[in-house]
């Protein structure tokens, strides 16, 4: 009696366990089917066609048979093109790819996404990003310091953020500008909280050069113009093999912007915005992102990341920047940077 | 049958009858049901394409969120805008305008008589080539005059260094003369297109009469050829003034590094660079900007009211060149200098820079043809070029020929309304480029879905239209303005019909004005991006988003190859302009 107990507590131990993963490949194998059916994705994101990024959608056409519409959009013209387009009742869009802070503010502001369905390669998410309710992490875009190999002795290389406020760099230093929304205000903001109130002083005092150009920046210090960059994105160095630059991660960590994917409101092909998440969250698809020099959030990836991107890829992070802190970052840099 | 020049010379300050023409030929507007109709039609046209996005904007600026959101109207967007800060800003942005508009309309107008009214040699290839940086994409001469005249390490500092042996640097391209280098750039062969046409149609015989009566040279170049080109002129200083006004790379790229900031950057920050985007606050102060825009538009007619220019008359005239013997040479170098200045300069760095894998790093070992293969290897790049093709030749067309309708009715007819139809047509102008584009954003995605229009390459051609609308109404209002009504009277004795008379006449006059505002239109299409980026969609990429794109994934060099390719293409339109349609005019 006592092994028909057992042997009936076993079975159903694993009903238990397999049932519901077979239901779920079913139901999974359903929304791949379902996908396929609608044929198309309207992806809004801010990636402008960048490689690691094209390669991705790429495979995901390849792979599923559905085609991709990518719309790339600056940040804000992204946000109101999404706004407007649902004020109006338009949706066109599918999925968005956009900072936790922009996710963030469109859920202050109105109704423009919906919860997210369940996606199984977020299983893959390594700690500390985490799936919430309407989003899931992406990638990772973290900042570190550029120098001029040639103007920059060994010794003199900056390994912590304080380095910067060493007096023989002022004067020396550019910088995207803290004072608007972007790099160099997250960057002012994170340094803040970490570093404490007085390196933001001190930085100041150092008087760096203000860029509004982040792309041309890099290329600057590889000219001589500057010898170190404050705000450089890793992956905005990634293309630069052969200057004479180097990206330095400063011992504290590399302040960063999370970037999500989202599912926008009423989107037409519900089930491509599913599939694609699930494909981004791949380890394909996310070392696709860490060769890139972008800090992937599958841990896989980080793992098989070529030599040279493998740093940037498991690089220690700070941050990231809050979004209830930004009115206040903003007025803090510039008033002291007038 | 007409004025003798000498007439015609003192008409310049006495004669009121600027559409004499008009008034006394009842069939130039048909019958009075028939103009109401097709003058209510372009009314509509043009306030669908002109009032409406900016009825949007006014909306942004008087409600507390954007068209669709909930919010409250209030007056915090204009509230915000009177600040000592901001005036400090307005001062700052109307006097670097002024600061690059007032030389570059001396360089322009001595530029177009040069070209126009002398016999310097090779102006036909300098006339072409003066006109070179107009079409440049701004971030590229940017980054091209950020490399020749940075102070560290710039190629134009390094050079004086090596001549002189100072160690200081005497060019820095990020400050206020930066800024306004970089306008006067685009500003010079701007306003030398809009005005070099009206000093070419000019009839010498008015110099000569000055120059019989004893005016020198000089004199008779302010008091006769200059007071001719007044509405060419006035029209030309007030549009680059506007531009000047609302350009925007110059003060970011050079001047946000030096802290200089104008009401465009104050405006793209608002928008792009605040959390959430402070439309309301960007609008508002768009529309302080419009009015202040609008009465120097007042300024213009004021200063035009009860004038005539007409110089092409029906009195046959030789268009002779004034002979400047050995000055000419003089002229010529003045020529060579600007263009070796504004062009090869920025342009040679883009060109050889475009055959090194980086810009700025000319070894051996980085030679290489990659980006040229890259951009015309890239499916991308043809889906944009084509797209940006069609729009360019469509909306050139159609806006050239709805500003020559506008100007014409504006110019040659005293119907009522006139002023109504001129003033919407300026309107575009008036309001900055980055706002205006969320205007059309919002205006195209709120009409009725059944109207096909958001989400559609027709939404950027309507867009297109009426960015361009104000110039080539400029354009050829300035053209018309040169004809004199004896060639319209002329032509109806001589027994043509109306349409005879306006495509043998009043078309075939104007027709190079018309190919230059088609060219300025069409290339303006080309570059424009503010509401490219908002209204585009995948089937529709236009190549100024293919540019941003390429830009911001750090590919300057095949930014570059575009910008070049673009340049060749302006060569070609302006050699088939100078020589292909003058000689088919030549011919009617």
């Amino acid at each position: 009696m006592l092994k028909t107990i057992k042997a009936l507590a076993l079975i159903a131990l694993f009903a238990a366990t397999t049932v519901p993963a077979s239901a779920q490949d079913a139901s999974w194998d359903d929304v791949v089917a379902a996908a396929k059916k609608e044929g198309k994705l309207v992806l809004y994101n801010m990636s402008a066609g960048a490689p690691y990024f094209q390669a991705v959608v790429k495979s995901f056409e390849q792979k599923y048979g559905i085609s991709v519409d990518s719309l790339d959009l600056r940040a804000s013209e992204l946000v109101e093109r999404i706004r407007t387009e649902q004020s109006a009742g338009r949706f066109l869009g599918d999925t968005e790819i956009v900072s936790t802070t922009m996710i963030e503010e469109q859920l202050k502001n109105g109704d423009f996404i919906q919860k997210l369905p369940q996606i199984p390669n977020a299983a893959n998410i390594r700690p500390p990003f985490k799936v919430t309710d309407y989003s899931a992490p992406a990638y990772v875009q973290p900042m570190g310091i550029l120098i001029n190999t040639r103007l920059v002795k060994d010794a003199d290389i900056p390994t912590s953020w304080n380095d910067l406020t060493d007096p023989k760099w002022k004067g020396k230093l550019l910088s995207d500008d803290m004072r608007p929304l972007g790099s160099g205000n997250t960057l002012f903001a994170i340094l803040q909280k970490t570093m404490g109130a007085e390196f933001n002083e001190k930085l100041a005092e150092q008087k760096p050069v203000f860029s509004r150009d982040i792309r041309n920046d890099a290329r600057r210090i590889a000219r001589g113009e500057y010898p170190v960059y404050i705000t450089q994105v890793f992956a905005l160095a990634s293309d630069l093999k052969g200057l004479p630059v180097k990206v330095v991660i400063p011992k504290e960590g590399a302040p960063y912007a999370q970037m999500d994917m989202a599912m926008l409101k009423s989107a037409p092909h519900p089930n491509a915005a599913r599939l694609f998440m699930q494909h981004f969250l791949s380890v394909d698809s996310q070392l696709a992102y860490a060769n890139g020099w972008m800090l992937p959030v599958v841990q896989a990836a980080a793992d098989k990341a070529d030599a040279d991107a493998k740093p940037f890829a498991n690089a220690k992070l700070i941050g990231p920047a809050q979004l209830s802190e930004r009115p206040g970052m903003m007025a803090l840099a510039r008033k002291l940077y007038p | 049958m007409t004025l003798s020049a000498d007439n015609r010379v003192s008409e310049l300050v006495t004669a009121p009858s600027r559409s004499r023409a008009a008034a006394r030929w009842p069939w130039s507007g048909g019958t009075p049901a028939g103009r109401f109709i097709g003058l209510t039609l372009l009314a509509l046209l043009l306030a669908f394409l002109t009032v409406y996005p900016l009825s949007m904007l006014l909306y942004g600026s008087l409600h507390s969120t954007p068209p669709g959101a909930a919010g409250v109207f209030n007056l915090d967007g204009y509230r915000d805008i009177f600040t000592q800060r901001n005036l400090l800003v307005l001062l700052n942005t109307v006097g670097i305008s002024l600061a690059k508009t007032v030389p570059s309309v001396f360089l322009a107008v001595f530029l177009a008589w040069i070209l126009a009214r002398t016999d310097t040699p090779f102006r036909g290839s300098l006339e072409v080539l003066v006109t070179l940086p107009f079409f440049i994409p701004p971030i590229l001469t940017a980054m091209a005059w950020g490399m020749l005249g940075n102070p560290q390490v710039g190629l134009l500092n390094q050079l004086y260094q090596g001549i002189t042996g100072s160690t200081t640097s005497p060019i820095n391209v990020y400050s206020y003369g930066g800024v306004i280098w970089h306008m006067t750039q685009y500003a010079v062969p701007f306003l030398f297109l809009l005005i070099v046409d009206a000093f070419r149609a000019m009839d010498p015989s008015l110099e000569e009469a000055a120059r019989m009566c004893g005016a020198t040279r000089l004199r008779t170049f302010f008091t006769v050829t200059l007071k001719l080109m007044l509405p060419a002129l006035t029209g030309a200083t007030i549009l680059s003034f506007m531009r000047g006004i609302e350009n925007f790379e110059s003060p970011l790229f050079f001047g946000s590094p030096a802290n200089i900031h104008v009401i465009t950057t104050d405006i793209y920050d608002s928008i792009n660079q605040r959390s959430p985007p402070q439309y309301q606050y960007a609008t508002a102060i768009s529309f302080v900007i419009m009015a202040l825009m609008f009465l120097i538009i007042l300024l213009q007619w004021g200063l035009l009211r009860g004038r005539s220019f007409q110089t092409v008359t029906g009195k046959g005239y030789s268009p002779a060149v004034m002979k400047l013997g050995k000055w000419r040479w003089a002229t010529f170098a003045f020529c060579v200098l600007f263009f070796v200045i504004t062009v090869v300069l920025p342009v040679g760095q883009l060109l050889i820079g475009s055959f090194f894998k980086f810009f700025g790093f000319y070894e051996w070992d980085m030679l290489t043809l990659d980006h040229y293969r890259e951009v015309f290897g890239s499916g991308e790049f043809w889906h944009g070029f084509r797209n940006t093709m069609l729009l360019g030749f469509m909306g050139a067309t159609l806006t050239m020929g709805l500003g020559g309708i506008v100007a014409y009715i504006s110019v040659r007819t005293r119907w009522r309304g006139r002023r109504l139809i001129d003033a919407m047509a300026w309107l575009p102008w008036m309001m900055p480029g980055i706002v205006l584009g969320v205007g059309f954003l919002w205006g195209f995605a709120l009409l009725p879905h059944a109207i096909p229009i958001y989400g559609t390459i027709w939404a950027l051609l309507l867009a297109y239209i009426s960015l361009g609308t104000p110039l080539s109404v400029r354009v050829m209002s300035s053209a018309y303005a040169q004809l004199s009504f004896d060639l319209e009277e002329c032509s109806r004795v001589h027994g043509a019909s109306w349409l005879q008379t306006m495509q043998r006449i009043m078309i075939a006059l104007v027709w190079p004005s018309f190919a230059v505002g088609w060219v300025l239109v069409f290339f303006g299409i080309m570059r424009e991006l503010s509401a490219s980026v908002l209204l585009y969609s995948v089937d529709s990429e236009v190549l100024s988003v293919v540019l941003l794109k390429l830009w911001a994934n750090g590919n300057a060099e095949q930014v570059s190859v575009i910008g070049l390719l673009m340049m060749a293409m302006v060569i070609v339109f302006r050699w088939v302009q100078l020589r292909v349609i003058r000689k088919w005019v030549g011919a009617l």
